[in-house]
């Protein structure tokens, strides 16, 4: 693809500017600028409002200290003084900083505000005096933005300015003034001077200030502290203030140490319920996270809330020796419990926890067999041996778990277990779980070629249709040549139970390979196949949806048409022609125009693909027009068809 | 410091796993919170529910609130919309929906910000306003769930991610596909070596351009409660009122200057891509103009972000596509995943949800504001996918290779791309 057309959006905008500006003088000083430059400016003098804006957009990527005067002169205007400091806060020149300085000594209201912000983003040192004063401003939005720029500047004298007046700022002011000095108390702390900051931290969170400046200044003050801060962290833990207790939850996931951890242990002994599980899941984030034996008892006992929370921490951060506790608690009655038990195993990292499973599998009964076979299954530990045992289990609930965990870890030399299993059930009912547990094995064997054949050696072996049918799907689950080969002669065989099952299979194929066979299938009109509508349909689905090359598709299109004899297939087929526009796609389309039932989808398919190929192959496109005027098509057609055959 | 759920790396961690040490710590999922755990399983008292406020609450919006409608304990307090008639839209569905009248209306998002009784806001803005009225937001001590693009500029980015971790609120960008089960699953087979050792990441960008709004004629101008143009226009340049900008969809996208296709899809399939990659905290450093339909982009240890408009399995809109040494996967809206084999699903079932649905990460936003955890769309996580879009837009624009430097976040050697990192906000605006 053309690499300019992505560009074309950026080439426009410049060509725009370019025009506009028309004939210019350039002045003698600007002769040692670079041309788009001096169009630039030039534009800032003389053209209209629209004009100069986007200049200022263009002089923010490519101005230089010789654009700041003209740039300057717009910031006392109302419309323009935006873009000007779209500009000026993008020039790197100290000239910059010395014009938005310069202005901030005799602008007033928002557009005092606006250049004060830009020397706030500029970290412009040199404005720190200009900004003090102004901090005395009556207007308390430019005063605001005055403390907020001097908090962005952040050097001492800026810092010494805030703090000096945050006591005394007008309580309109004061939110600014403390967001300045938390500011500076974070570009302290960012450059390793954590007591310096913490000073600073606790100036605003003692302070008469909004509740959010003091909830900032207290996580500040707890972080710059580091282990330090920690009873700092405990007194905002047992706060009856929610907003207090919340800022301590997220700081305890910042803060590093295991002296956080015994802390927050210590609160859940005394915590309400509500706080405590909300304390645990804190304890269950931290980047240096271990498990505290806390969380291990809060999970064993307790009320119900803090115990699935605790759960889940355990599962996330415990190891093999969590696996008894966790497996008591699998084992209780409330199912929440155990369920949130249970994914706590699945979850639980460590090989060692695999071996404590599967150690504990051959001596367990009942209720915790059955929890361990899941725990097998889910986790996937190879344990066939036992699991093949269970299989003999006279509780039927610990065989269906058995077949489960045996559909997820059964090898290849072990396949043959499930395939007897489907093979040999004695009803459709008993084959039903069987069957998906096969199906889970097959598709995940490493040499699905292998196992396709040793599937389909089964076939015989199957007493009934529905088990065959079921041996079809798990094929067509897996895919591959030998599936494919073996659906196709179960197809053909003549058992309708079998050629429902295999044509549904293959119309859910996800590979071309199966076309061939489902055109085959739909072109047999033979009494004994009732499956060629549907057989076309996944031949077409295959056009429609996979990935092929063009010619494929439409010759696949061609076939279709060719043997469809219901419009809705027909229709079908002019859906996948839109995928590959291209002339012959509109002949095709276009020999469809004839047909009645779906004249005006035929219609609307070649101006679609004429629309496409339209810059590529007008001729190609007139003619899609061309032909569907022939047609005679509605209004809203007619006009675009009309519009490919306009020269 | 950077609060970090465990299922996440750090731009370090990412490094080293990526190329090929053990993936093992990658490997947790989400913690699991019960219903019940957080007291959401039956009736929620008024007094405990989470306390909502919308802003910008136009069609996205509408549907991002009927998600949090759902919610028993949610409760939306009022709206701020500068069009009347979404003002009164949104009033008539919250007053219907409670059995209520005083549904309260705002047109200056100040206002709503200033009520205490309000704990968190929904940002369904155009993108002009995304991270301008979420730094207010946060500074005003509410938490947020911001809809995408989220950021305007690479500096926005950085900012936002800073703002968050500061004022300790819990921000969710409106990337919901990382809250869909195929999506999710995608991921993780990416993000704990079931592919291999991965070399490849595609996102979907639908578009390559670097577009602008412009200055349209003058029209005149609404009655200020009908339209309020000038907090319409907000953080952006000034300009006459022209009724063909009023989408705010389309509106100052990406500061006005680039932010096309790249920025309004890759927020969520490049946000995907860094997930599957376990890449949240960091960013590509090489981004390469568009050729032959494909910008490519590269991470420091060579892996490789390629954004593509072809060449997908038909699986909907947003694909992506995630390529190991050792397997693949490919998934898009339709909740369909293709995988290279078989066995990387083997004894799992993942929900297909098509149709990408925001409740689930509307859910995991609302447990996060209980939990004060960081939700799945977190700012940092946001912040990063977002300079990637913006890097590549800023590649388009210049049509060159840029090269990023992520300790000084700055391009290395390149002036004019290191121009384009920020935007003046117009008056009396900042973030």
């Amino acid at each position: 693809m053309d690499k300019s057309r992505y560009a074309f959006g950026w080439i426009v905008l410049l060509a725009i500017i370019v025009s506009i500006l028309g004939p210019m003088t350039v002045r003698a000083a600007d002769n040692q600028l670079p041309p788009l430059e001096k169009q630039l400016i030039e534009t800032l003098r003389s053209a209209a409002p629209e004009e100069k804006a986007i200049a200022c957009k263009q002089l923010a990527i490519y101005g230089s200290k010789a654009a700041v005067p003209e740039l300057a002169k717009l910031l006392a205007n109302e419309q323009l003084a935006s873009w000007s400091r779209i500009a000026l806060e993008a020039i790197p020149d100290p000239a910059a900083d010395a014009a938005l300085v310069e202005a901030a000594e005799t602008l007033q209201g928002k557009l005092l505000v606006g250049t004060i912000n830009s020397i706030g983003v500029r970290r412009s040192a040199q404005a720190v005096d200009r900004l003090a004063a102004r901090l005395k401003d009556k207007d308390a939005e430019v005063a605001s933005a005055a403390a907020v720029a001097l908090g962005q500047i952040g050097n001492d004298k800026a810092l010494k300015t805030l703090r000096q007046s945050l006591a005394g700022a007008p309580p309109a002011v004061r939110s600014a003034v403390a967001e300045g000095c938390i500011l500076c108390a974070e570009r302290l702390l960012a450059d390793g001077n954590g007591r310096a900051a913490a000073e600073v931290f606790d100036t605003v969170r003692k302070a008469d200030v909004p509740k959010q400046r003091v909830l900032e200044a207290i996580r500040g003050a707890i972080i710059a502290r580091g282990a330090q801060g920690v009873p700092l962290l405990v007194e905002q833990l047992k706060s009856p203030d929610k907003g207090r207790f919340q800022i301590a939850l997220s700081t305890a996931r910042e803060l590093p140490g295991r002296e956080v951890v015994e802390a927050l242990s210590a609160e859940l002994a005394s915590a309400a319920p509500e706080r405590a599980s909300l304390i645990v899941y804190a304890l269950g984030e931290r980047e240096d996270a271990v498990l505290p034996p806390a969380v291990l008892r809060a999970a064993r006992s307790g009320d119900e809330r803090v115990r699935l929370a605790a759960i889940a921490v355990v599962g996330r951060l415990g190891d093999a020796s969590t696996v008894p506790a966790l497996l008591e608690i699998a084992a209780e009655s409330d199912a929440e419990l155990s369920q949130a038990a249970k994914t706590a195993l699945v979850g639980l990292p460590g090989k060692k926890v695999d071996v404590e499973l599967s150690r504990r599998l051959p001596a367990a009964k009942g209720n915790s067999l059955a929890i361990l076979i899941g725990l097998v299954g889910e986790r996937r530990i190879d344990a066939t041996p036992d699991l093949v045992k269970a299989l003999d289990n006279p509780d039927k609930s610990i065989r269906s778990a058995a077949l489960t965990a045996l559909g997820a870890t059964v090898g290849p030399k072990d396949l043959k277990v499930l395939i007897s299993a489907v093979v040999d059930a004695k009803n459709a009912a008993d084959a039903e779980l069987p069957v998906r547990a096969l199906q889970a094995a097959s598709v995940r064997m490493p040499d699905r070629e292998a196992t396709a054949a040793e599937l389909a050696a089964a076939m015989p072996r199957a007493s009934t249709a529905t088990k065959k049918a079921s041996l079809l799907k798990i094929l067509g689950a897996m895919g591959g040549p030998k599936a494919l080969e073996t659906i196709a002669a179960a197809v053909k065989g003549g058992d309708e139970k079998l050629q429902d099952a295999g044509t549904r299979v293959l119309g859910e194929w996800m590979t071309a390979d199966a076309a061939p066979v489902l055109l085959t299938i739909a072109k047999d009109s033979s009494s004994e196949n009732k499956y060629q509508i549907r057989a076309l349909r996944g031949y077409l689905r295959i056009a429609r949806q996979l990935d092929l090359p063009d010619d494929q598709r439409i010759d696949m299109c061609r076939q279709a048409i060719a043997i469809a004899e219901r419009p809705e297939e027909r229709g079908l087929a002019l859906d996948a022609l839109k995928r590959c526009p291209s002339a012959e796609a509109v002949e095709l389309a276009s020999s469809l125009l004839d047909d009645k039932e779906i004249r005006d989808r035929a219609v609307e398919t070649a101006i679609f693909i004429g629309e496409k190929i339209k810059d590529k192959d007008p001729a190609a496109a007139k003619s899609a027009g061309e032909k569907a005027l022939e047609a005679s098509p509605p209004k809203e057609l007619a006009d675009r068809a009309r519009a490919l055959t306009a020269p | 410091m950077n609060s970090r759920r465990p299922d996440r790396l750090s731009r370090r961690g990412f490094l080293r796993t990526s190329v090929g040490a053990s993936l093992a710590a990658s490997a947790f999922g989400a913690m699991p919170i019960p219903s019940s755990a957080l007291g959401r399983d039956g009736h929620v008292p008024p007094s405990e529910r989470i306390t909502l406020g919308g802003i910008g609450i136009g069609n996205r919006g509408t549907y991002d609130l009927e998600c949090f409608l759902e919610q028993n304990d949610v409760q939306f307090l009022a709206v701020c919309d500068v069009k009347a008639a979404r003002r009164d839209a949104v009033k008539k569905l919250a007053n219907e929906k409670y059995g209520i009248k005083d549904c309260a209306q705002y047109r200056d998002f100040r206002e709503l910000l200033d009520r205490d009784d309000i704990d968190a806001v929904l940002i369904a803005t155009g993108p002009n306003w995304h991270a301008t009225a979420a730094m207010y937001a946060a500074r005003a001590g509410k938490d947020m769930y911001c809809e995408k693009p989220c950021t305007k500029n690479i500096s926005q980015s950085l900012a936002l991610a800073e703002t968050m971790r500061r004022t300790g609120r819990v921000f969710q960008a409106g990337t919901q596909r990382r809250n869909l089960p195929h999506f999710a699953f995608a991921c993780e087979l990416a993000r704990t070596g079931k592919l291999g050792k991965m070399h490849t990441v595609y996102a979907h960008p639908m578009g390559m351009s670097a577009l602008m709004s412009g200055w349209l004629p003058a029209e005149p101008e609404p009655d200020k409660e009908v339209v309020d143009w000038d907090m319409y226009l907000g953080p952006a340049a000034w300009r006459p009122y022209n009724a063909k900008l009023l989408d705010g969809f389309n509106f100052e996208k990406g500061g006005g200057l680039v932010g096309g296709g790249v920025l309004e899809w890759g927020s969520h399939c490049v946000d995907l891509c860094q997930w599957a990659l376990g890449a949240d905290g960091t960013a590509p450093v090489e981004y390469n103009p568009p050729e032959n339909g494909q910008i490519v982009a590269r991470y420091e240890n060579g892996v490789k972000l390629v954004l593509r408009e072809t060449g997908w399995i038909p699986l909907g809109s947003c694909p992506v596509r995630f390529e190991g040494e050792t397997g693949w996967v490919e998934a898009g809206d339709s909740g369909k995943l293709v995988l290279s084999s078989p066995e990387l699903i083997a004894g799992r079932t993942v929900e297909e949800i098509d149709g990408y649905p925001a409740t689930f990460h509307v859910r995991d936003f609302l447990d996060c504001v209980k939990t004060r955890s960081q939700p799945k769309g977190n700012a940092e996580a946001a912040c990063y996918s977002h300079i990637a879009c913006h890097a590549a837009n800023i590649a388009i624009a210049l049509d060159r290779k840029v090269n990023y430097d992520l300790e000084k976040h700055e391009f290395i050697g390149d002036r004019e791309a290191n121009r384009l990192r920020s935007e003046a906000l117009r008056e009396p605006w900042r973030i």
